[in-house]
């Protein structure tokens, strides 16, 4: 597979490739997606599939409701002044 | 020149989108939030059925084909304020499409409106370290995308100016209710269009517009191209500028939201009626009861209750006694009317036994004033004889005023209002002084 | 046999098996009507709960997922959460961030992946029932390998609610045992409409009405490129089936064979959003440079706790869900899930269940597994992905076992929402099979 395309997934999804590994990478993904290739003869289909059951109209009523404690959620994470702590924002 | 806007507004519900938790204004950072709209691992969205409720009834006032069946979609980009580095937004099936609305009677075209999840906030300290508050994090907010129709920065702002008023009609805000409204604004003067980012406010939209525009022209006259760029607009300084180049659109790589499901709204869709926007009443009712556009927006813009009013007694009585009463002495008593809360039927009624000639003009106008004002029959009388033998008197003296008045110049009453001030102090309103004047002038023209 | 006794027998078995990854090491286990372990995927308050990842390393969850809270409420004690592949990313556990499980019938082979430290513990603790949770297979490869029973629910028949997200259209939580009669007793227990998950709001009630398998189908599609100690394992336990009273007939299925490449795709797809959130922020792994800017804080973590496999499939995802190749693959998949399902539907106008061996071969040795390329190690799932990009539910059951020992099983496949049949079925095959427990020896 392409490894200028890898190089542009692995940056999308935010993982560093060294020379060796956008390698190897690329050589798996161009293997697996050869082992797809057989999908494009598979027929197509009308419906919509987002999950194998339809699972349609589950809804809330907008009740407010507060079910967790602030501090118990926030108890392992880094905050400052009860705001979470980032990296820069450069 | 094209612009086109995509228009962020918030829906008013109660909880957030895809969690309970309150959208109120929290008492500190992240204490409205919960594992759901914090990300946490093992949490799932599920979705607040008013936040349909009211993607409907946008898109129907926009004009929209409402979507059969719609769902939701995940938009991956990473920032600390995105908790789960996934926005659920809606993608290819978004709830409504294709709609129009008219500012001024030029169409706008409305691409698409659909929902999504608001992330949360980050503040940066003075060294630009993020500190991120995610009690934002699940509000509900529609987005409207619009063609690229608008024409100027200006007309841009006007068309946002109706959109928020015909928001808070469609949705019962208020007319006082606070509707921030954020934007993405698209602007092209050559070929290529460039875009600013969240963009705050009437004023800054038409400020950041404007100031694009010059931008481009300027670089177009020096025989320069426009590149197409993303831009930031600094409110303080009231100019855009590059902005860092972020992700592609190709890299949010969409796909469907599997743990909500879809949802088939069609009949949640046909049950919904949204109350008409003032923006389209307007010509409406002028086109329909044949009556000037000044005064069906003086009728719509009192009160779209009084416009809705205005058509049940047209309908009733026709439309010259709906002119008569309802633009006349209705309209001017309306605020009093509605501070005091009451309903419409008593002043059907009194019209009513108007048009079937149990009482006479001045009885009627007496009548409908006791009744919307509160004040008692005599004193209403009193104050109109006192005020209609003021103004007679002045008629009296004054001739060339009906006789203006008669060859069509309708603000020749208007004069009437000085020598009744001059006379009474303020007892009388001005609408109500020209509402009378009038009457008594087209008393002695008949 | 006492608390103390009960729980350093835990930790000793737990040193030679590596079943657990946290784990109840002291403390009372007060009046619990049972004992059980969970996946470690599954969240609970009392544990670390990590799916395998040093990314999550730490993180402690504030709610007991709906699963165990109902096991919880049911009277039983949470004793470990069970090792797995990061994140169930894996056929044979051996992509964990913590400890590989060893299989009870041979150490220097597998459990099985991605529920191996859940099969090891239902095989080797006694009377213990083990949350698994399948993607592709998670469940039934492990519970073959391990030779224990093994269901997995309808998609949508258990609340994914605390559990940490593969493939949210995949994903089902079932159970291990090697009591059929513990699945038929807990399943319907852990079943049921969950506000917490919408997925889990349109089931219909799980009843266990013990209703008989008929007939079954085998699919030819599935007895090609089989080992030959599995075929023949397989041949005998049809032969044993028709002398139950049950009718087996041979079939074609070809739309079977396009199965593979549409889960890979909706899986990873699916699994590259969900683990999206893990960037060194709010849990898990937090300790980093915070004077780095924001993509490169995100991508250092994501760089040095995300496993291999991890990145592959991360990687895999995003391309097949990227502008440009959304339409070929991950379009097409969503496609092809519902032209499987279909086949499946046809097959149950007929059928009560269709039957295959459960994998192509017995569990392999750590050795040669560490040789397999991604895509040899993603074949090996060809059986159990099927059932599991329909969401039907599936069964494992042992039927029987090679020359070295090694347990062999075999997988019902039955229609949307009827588990009935499977639970009946293992209880029957149970009482004629002789299932071998594993020489449990300390």
């Amino acid at each position: 597979m392409d490894k200028d395309i890898v190089a542009r997934v692995a940056k999308a999804a935010h993982i560093r490739l060294t020379d060796e590994e956008l390698e190897k990478y690329s050589k798996d993904l161009g293997d697996i997606l050869e082992y797809f290739a057989i999908l494009d003869e598979a027929p197509n289909h009308e419906g919509n599939g987002i999950n194998p059951i339809e699972v349609a109209d589950v809804l809330r009523d907008d009740v407010p409701e507060e079910k967790f404690e602030s501090e118990k959620l926030l108890a392992d994470m880094k905050t400052y002044e009860n705001y979470i702590r980032g990296p820069k924002l450069v | 020149m094209k612009i086109g806007l995509e228009i962020h507004v918030q829906l008013p519900t109660k909880s957030k989108m895809f969690c309970s938790c309150p959208t109120t204004d929290a008492p500190a950072p992240n204490t409205h939030v919960c594992p759901t709209c914090l990300g946490m691992p093992g949490s799932r969205p599920v979705l607040n059925r008013e936040v349909l409720v009211c993607g409907i009834k946008l898109a129907k006032m926009l004009g929209c084909k409402v979507a059969d069946t719609t769902w939701f979609s995940r938009k991956t980009y990473f920032y600390p304020d995105m908790s789960k580095s996934v926005q659920i937004t809606q993608y290819d099936h978004p709830i409504g499409v294709g709609g129009v609305v008219y500012l001024n009677g030029k169409p706008i075209r409305i691409t698409r409106i659909h929902l999504e999840e608001d992330p949360g906030k980050t503040k940066r300290t003075s060294d630009m370290h993020a500190l991120v508050d995610y009690n934002r994090s699940g509000i509900p907010l529609a987005e409207i995308v619009t063609e690229p129709d608008l024409a100027t920065p200006a007309e841009a702002r006007a068309f946002l100016a109706q959109l928020i008023g015909d928001i808070k009609h469609t949705l019962d805000l208020g007319e006082n209710s606070e509707r921030s409204i954020r934007c993405d604004c698209n602007i092209s003067v050559g070929k290529e269009r460039c875009e600013i980012k969240n963009v705050t406010g009437l004023k800054n939209v038409e400020t950041a517009l404007t100031y694009e525009m010059v931008r481009q022209i300027k670089i177009l006259k020096a025989g320069g191209k426009i590149e197409r760029a993303t831009m930031n607009f600094d409110e303080s300084r009231g100019v855009t500028y590059g902005a860092r180049k972020k992700e592609f659109e190709a890299d949010y790589g969409y796909i469907d939201e599997p743990d909500l499901g879809i949802f088939h709204i069609k009949a949640l869709a046909d049950s919904i009626t949204i109350k008409e926007a003032p923006a389209k009443m307007i010509p409406r009712i002028a086109d329909q009861y044949g009556i000037d556009q000044k005064m069906a927006k003086q009728l719509v813009s009192t009160s779209t209750d009084l416009a809705l009013f205005f058509e049940t007694v047209a309908g009733k009585y026709g439309k010259d006694l709906a002119v008569k009463w309802v633009a006349g002495p209705v309209t001017s008593n309306w605020k009093r009317f509605e501070e005091r809360g009451g309903s419409t039927d008593g002043i059907l009624e009194i019209i009513g036994r108007f048009a079937a000639g149990s009482i006479n003009d001045s009885e009627c106008g007496i009548e409908i004033k006791a009744f919307m004002t509160g004040e008692s029959a005599e004193a209403a009388a009193e104050s109109s004889a006192g005020l209609e033998t003021l103004i007679n008197e002045f008629l009296d003296a004054n001739p060339k005023i009906v006789d203006d008045y008669g060859k069509g110049n309708v603000k020749a009453a208007n004069s009437v209002i000085g020598h009744v001030k001059k006379n009474t102090g303020g007892q009388y309103s001005s609408a109500d002084v020209v509402e009378t004047a009038k009457r008594l002038i087209e008393a002695r023209l008949s | 046999m006492s608390d103390a006794d009960t729980l350093s027998k835990l930790s000793k078995l737990n040193e030679k098996y590596q079943m657990f990854n946290d784990f109840c090491r002291d403390g009372e286990l007060g009046d619990a009507k049972f004992l059980f372990s969970a996946k470690d995927n599954l969240t609970s308050e009392e544990y670390e709960t990590c799916a395998g990842s040093r990314i999550l390393g730490g993180y402690r969850p504030i709610f007991d997922a709906t699963s165990i809270a109902k096991l919880k409420a049911a009277g039983g004690k949470l004793v470990g959460k069970t090792n797995m592949d990061e994140f169930g990313f894996g056929t044979f556990s051996a992509n964990s961030g913590f400890g590989i499980p060893r299989n009870p019938f041979d150490l220097s082979r597998s459990c099985g992946g991605s529920s191996g430290g859940s099969a090891c513990a239902a095989a080797v603790l006694d009377d213990h029932i083990s949350l698994g949770v399948s993607t592709g297979g998670s469940i039934c490869c492990p519970a073959s390998f391990c030779g224990t029973y093994g269901i997995v629910p309808s998609y949508g028949r258990v609340s994914r609610y605390g559990l940490i997200d593969y493939g949210n259209s995949l994903d089902k939580i079932g159970i291990l045992s090697v009591d059929p009669k513990q699945m038929t007793k807990y399943l319907p227990i852990i079943a049921g409409k969950d506000k917490e998950d919408p997925t889990s709001c349109v089931q219909p009630e799980l009843k266990i009405t013990h209703k008989k398998m008929k007939s079954v189908a085998v699919p030819r599609e599935a007895v090609e490129g089989i080992a030959k100690d599995v075929l023949e394992a397989f041949n005998k336990a049809l032969e044993d089936l028709k002398s139950m009273g049950i009718d087996v007939e041979y079939v074609d299925m070809p739309e079977l064979k396009y199965a593979m490449p549409a889960y890979y795709i909706l899986a990873t797809s699916e699994a590259s959003t969900n683990l999206a959130r893990y960037v060194g922020m709010r849990y898990g792994q937090q300790e980093g440079d915070l004077t780095l800017g924001f993509d490169d804080y995100f991508t250092s973590f994501r760089t040095e706790y995300f496993g291999d496999e991890a990145k592959r499939r991360i990687l895999l995802g995003t391309y097949t869900r990227m502008e440009g190749f959304r339409d070929r693959y991950y379009a097409k998949a969503l496609q092809v899930r519902l032209v499987v399902i279909d086949a499946y539907k046809k097959m149950f106008q007929q059928h009560d269940a269709v039957l295959t061996p459960t994998m192509p071969f017995v569990s392999p040795k750590f050795d040669d597994i560490s040789r397999m390329t991604p895509v040899e190690s993603y074949k090996a799932d060809f059986l159990t992905v099927p059932a599991n990009l329909a969401g039907t539910p599936h069964l494992n059951c042992p039927c029987g076992y090679n020359a070295d020992g090694m347990p062999i099983g075999m997988q019902f496949v039955s229609d949307h929402w009827n588990e009935d049949v499977l639970l009946t079925m293992a209880e029957e095959w149970d009482k004629q099979f002789e299932v071998r427990k594993a020489e449990v020896s300390l």
